[in-house]
């Protein structure tokens, strides 16, 4: 009796005491005549700046637009996936929502549960204000999002101390790179640092790269007019790079267990010389403004470090291109009325999201790189001293250039699922680039067909 | 007269009692739980594709070609085979682990029996989330398990090898033995002493004392914990998902994993969802039936 | 005398061999959580360079970032909220339940309780989406009533399970005999049955306590205010596959982790005892 007893009293008591917290509760009620709108935000709670970026993103804009009441609902990773699906099911969408041009946020774009923004980019006139290649078309063939900017999605961070200490000349030259590996292994260093536990890091931050090199800027095109298909060289070829790279050690095969973002320390820290990653990740070498402490100093950035890409493969048919997607960004419910005060102040509050204060914020922190071309990233850079990072990277988007598609930002998931999957086959050595490439090319057609 | 109006009445009182107990378990039930099964059940027969799922665009019955669709898939069958090594870690594994456990406990064999109690329940109270974030971030490379290794071994290099399922299941073991253990010693407890005592005069050794006084008396426990292993190994969902998500190539993938996987990720595909997790069941079905049918052709007293 | 000697050698390495498992198991049931603490008081580059050892400067900023920013006191107020209200409704509702299927001869109760025993075989992840279009369909997304309504039906099945097959090992004469005096089923219930089913009560609540206290899915998906979530919600958005920053990540799930703890050392022998009732009849 008495341990049931004691169960049940801690259990009273503890529901006494919260429900009487709860009389007090928190009113969120909108003053009158002001508009409230729901926003799903994506906001990774853990890294350092996202305190900041409550105070100086978010109460900033409801202090200067008191008519708004703005509704946050912060989430992060797999949650805020699962409950966009929710949300899409239903039919009831929060007002304005954090998305992806495809990937995750297909359905999004596919069950037209977002409006186009063009109407009313051009209706404001500032279209021109943003990078042209940011406003392109997304996976339904309309600009779902007003997006951060663009993203690249292969880097290759090169640790120049390394190759120094070992004798080894800088060079991203597939060639030159595949003879340092000996050297390297000598000393028990990786040549490449990635981490493929999980099946998209291949895919978008290599692969892509090296399909776009091989199939052509339009190979995405092509594929879709029927011309070219998964069986043929351009894309065996892309697959057997890979395997090359497993198979001659220029990627540890142990790589497979890596979760991702695991091996970033042991390649500022000389365990690789080569680090492949996406543009993204810069920012997580940087100065971590709460603790002071950095991966990588500003002085070492400067000096022993460098954001490039892989150069020269093999039978190449376009050289230094490097595979790219609009980022993330901000979409609007398709249930909003058209031209409704609720539609004005979602509207507003999207434009100040992806407007020039906030995106050189955005910069500032290594978030990301903007689209808003009104953000002089030169001049920001040295009014605000910003780490040599962030000039390194504006110096990349100029040097790799065209921007091929990446896989899993124009074909379906049931297609890429097996593009990821057929990659970490080939990364643990059971299945052969050949027979990777009729598998997808069968889920390619059945994709077709059910269309 | 009287009597019989007396017993209409108890009947109806019964009657309404029985309603009066079961009704309001039973309704929440049927709200939360078997509406949406049958509703998923049912979808995963049409051709639902995303989207507002009333108002939005028709639906059509297809049939069982998600379920063709379902066992057509290699990786469907590479899921299947790691949850039935699940359950054969739990059945073989974790059991017997916990019987050990129990029955070192019980016939005092340490000392210090409630410390080593307390320790190895301990992992069955912690969310399962924090378990595996702890145990993928110590298995990784670059972790602290290899670099524990080395302390040992110097020049120890982590491979993974061709079996990514041993972390995993071996972190299942680990996790769950407790359970069966604290299961076990309540059990052992009710055990006469004076049988094993008796047994023990005849010259019995400790070897025969298990054999032939301890495991009959359990054997009705063993059914029930085989019972309990085999829908929780079936159901893993939460540790995999943390620790691996499946990866690589779905070679730790399970059918819960898969099913969430088809939901969730990329453009979701409900209709072939919900037909994994009505399999799922399904097999959960036949292999408690064939516990079932074990204990009843193998015989124990309960 | 050889015999015996043999004997007492054979005993030592068994017994040696014994304490070698148990020790191992403490090791392993306290090492992780060891490093877990450890590593909550590192920052994030250190963590990556030193991964097993202490840390060289204990940063306590972690800890204070995650309870501010997490908005951890008003979620733990949250979830002891959601947890005791599940725990106590499925405690009555399944008892009921389980007294009426043990104790009154029905012909529905062969269905009625064979579903209840197939919901044990349901997983949350296949019911989800339907679950929030129900929620949303009667308007309880966003409410209190709309976690806890769903957080109770999904504890039933496993309740009903336990408690009825308890409650039949209750002699029927003692309900009988109940009965001729007078006794209604109600007071039968509160009088004679949950007394005696007090063993595996204990076990239903634990298994639903450590169920709905680390429960995060479903919570997530039915609510969209933070003021309705619960901490686990919170730890997650501290801790994932993309997560950045490890110490933050360790000090949250360590909060998160607290709590828990905490209940399993105040109510150690009664889980232990508890648990195993439970199961002894199943």
């Amino acid at each position: 009796m008495t341990g049931l007893k004691r169960v049940a009293v801690v259990l009273l008591a503890l529901v006494v005491v919260s429900s009487s917290l709860f009389a007090q509760g928190t009113k969120e009620d909108a003053a009158k005549g002001q508009v409230t709108l729901n926003v799903l935000n994506y906001i990774d709670m853990s890294e350092p700046n996202s305190a900041n970026e409550v105070r100086l993103v978010w109460d900033k804009f409801e202090s200067e637009n008191p008519d708004i009441k703005i509704v946050r609902e912060d989430l992060f990773n797999e949650p805020f996936h699962y409950k966009t699906e929710a949300y899409i099911a239903s039919g009831q969408l929060p007002d304005v929502l954090y998305m992806w041009p495809s990937g995750r946020s297909t359905s999004l774009h596919t069950t037209g549960s977002v409006k186009d923004l063009m109407p009313l980019l051009e209706k404001d006139g500032l279209v021109d204000d943003y990078n042209p290649a940011a406003l392109a078309p997304q996976f339904s063939g309309f600009l779902g999002e007003l997006p951060n900017g663009i993203t690249t999605t292969h880097m290759l961070f090169v640790n120049k101390k390394v190759l120094r200490d070992n004798g080894l000349t800088l060079s991203t030259d597939y060639n030159d790179m595949k003879k340092m590996v000996s050297t390297l292994k000598a000393k028990g260093i990786e040549l490449i640092a990635m981490d493929n536990m999980d099946d998209w890091v291949m895919q978008s931050c290599l692969f892509s790269m090296v399909v776009g090199r091989y199939g052509g800027t339009d190979w995405y095109d092509r594929l879709e007019a029927g011309e070219i298909s998964f069986t043929d060289d351009w894309f065996v070829k892309s697959l057997e790079l890979i395997d090359d790279m497993y198979k001659s050690g220029m990627i540890n095969r142990n790589t497979l267990s890596s979760p991702y973002g695991a091996s970033r320390s042991s390649f500022a820290t000389g365990k690789a010389a080569f680090l492949i990653d996406g543009d993204w990740a810069t920012g997580s070498f940087m100065t971590d403004i709460t603790t002071g402490d950095a991966l990588i100093n500003a002085k070492a950035q400067a000096d022993d470090f460098e954001l490039m890409a892989i150069t020269n493969l093999p039978g190449e048919v376009v050289k230094n291109s490097n595979s790219g997607v609009v980022g993330t960004g901000w979409g609007m419910s398709a249930n909003i009325a058209a031209g409704s005060a609720k539609e004005e102040a979602a509207w507003r509050l999207i434009k100040y999201l992806q407007g020039e204060y906030v995106q050189t914020y955005r910069l500032s922190t290594g978030a990301s790189f903007p689209s808003n071309l009104k953000v002089d990233v030169a001049k920001v850079a040295a009014e605000q001293n910003l780490e040599p990072f962030i000039t390194k990277r504006a110096e990349y988007y100029n040097k790799y250039v065209p921007i091929t598609p990446v896989i899993d930002g124009v074909l379906h998931s049931d297609v890429y699922n097996v593009i990821n999957s057929g990659l970490q086959e080939i990364g643990l050595g059971s299945k052969t680039p050949r027979t990777v490439a009729a598998e997808v090319q069968r889920a390619w057609e059945a994709f077709l067909k059910n269309k | 007269m009287a009597k019989v109006n007396t017993m209409a009445d108890t009947k109806r009182e019964q009657r309404r009692a029985y309603w009066a107990l079961v009704l309001p378990g039973f309704l929440l039930y049927i709200a939360v739980m078997a509406f949406p099964t049958i509703f998923s059940v049912v979808l995963s027969l049409t051709s639902y594709n995303g989207g507002k799922l009333f108002g939005g665009k028709p639906v059509e019955m297809v049939g069982l070609k998600w379920y063709v669709r379902l066992f057509g898939d290699e990786y469907f069958y590479r899921a299947l085979k790691n949850n039935l090594w699940i359950v054969l870690v739990s059945v073989l594994g974790q059991i017997p682990l916990g019987f050990f456990l129990a029955y070192v406990l019980y016939r005092g064999l340490v000392r210090g029996k409630d410390f080593f109690q307390t320790m190895i329940y301990l992992p069955t109270v912690i969310s399962t989330v924090v378990i595996g974030i702890l145990w993928k971030s110590f298995f990784a490379p670059h972790g602290a398990f290899p670099e524990l290794m080395r302390i040992f071994r110097p020049g120890y290099e982590y491979t993974m090898g061709s079996h990514p399922m041993i972390p995993v299941l071996f972190v299942i073991l680990w996790m769950y033995s407790g359970m069966y253990m604290i299961i076990f010693m309540a059990n052992l407890q009710k055990i006469d002493n004076a049988v094993i005592e008796a047994a023990r005069i005849d010259g019995a050794g400790e070897m025969q004392v298990l054999r032939y006084v301890i495991l009959p008396a359990l054997s009705g426990v063993i059914v029930v914990t085989a019972i309990l292993a085999i829908s929780g190994s079936l159901k893993s969902f939460d540790l995999i998902y943390v620790m691996t998500g499946g990866g690589p190539a779905n070679r730790t993938s399970v059918l819960s994993i898969y099913m969430f996987d088809k939901a969730f990720k990329g453009a979701p595909n409900y209709p072939l969802a919900n037909a994994i997790s009505t399999v799922m069941v399904i097999i959960s079905f036949l292999l408690i039936g064939l516990t079932k049918f074990a204990e009843k052709k193998f015989g124990g007293r309960e | 005398m050889n015999d015996i000697k043999d004997r007492n050698v054979r005993s030592r390495i068994s017994s040696f061999f014994t304490y070698l498992v148990m020790i191992f198991f403490t090791v392993m049931a306290l090492y992780p959580l060891f490093w877990l603490v450890i590593s909550s008081f590192k920052t994030t580059t250190e963590f990556q360079m030193n991964k097993l050892g202490f840390p060289r400067r204990w940063v306590t900023v972690n800890y204070k970032d995650a309870w501010v920013r997490g908005k951890f006191p008003m979620l733990i107020v949250n979830s002891f909220f959601y947890t005791g209200i599940t725990t106590i409704a499925i405690l009555v509702f399944s008892f009921m339940a389980g007294f009426g299927f043990a104790k009154i001869r029905h012909k529905a109760t062969p269905i009625l309780y064979g579903s209840f025993v197939i919901g044990i075989l349901l997983t949350l992840q296949s019911i989800m989406v339907p679950l929030f279009l129900i929620v949303n369909w009667v308007g309880l997304y966003n409410t209190r009533l709309g976690v806890l309504i769903p957080y109770i039906g999904i504890g039933m099945p496993m309740g009903v399970y336990l408690g009825t097959e308890y409650i039949r090992s209750i002699p029927d004469a003692l309900v009988e005999s109940a009965r001729i005096d007078g006794a209604s089923y109600g007071r039968i219930f509160w009088a004679i049955v949950i007394p005696m089913a007090v063993p595996v009560a204990v076990t239903v609540a634990i298994l639903t306590v450590t169920g709905t206290w680390n429960e995060f899915m479903l919570i997530n998906i039915l609510t969209s205010n933070d003021g309705l979530k619960s901490l686990p919600v919170g730890v997650q958005k501290f801790a994932g596959a993309l997560s950045t920053d490890y110490g933050k990540q360790f000090a949250a799930l360590t909060i998160g982790l607290i709590p828990m703890l905490l209940f399993y050392l105040v109510f150690r022998k009664e889980i232990t005892k508890g648990v195993a009732a439970g199961a002894v009849k199943g």
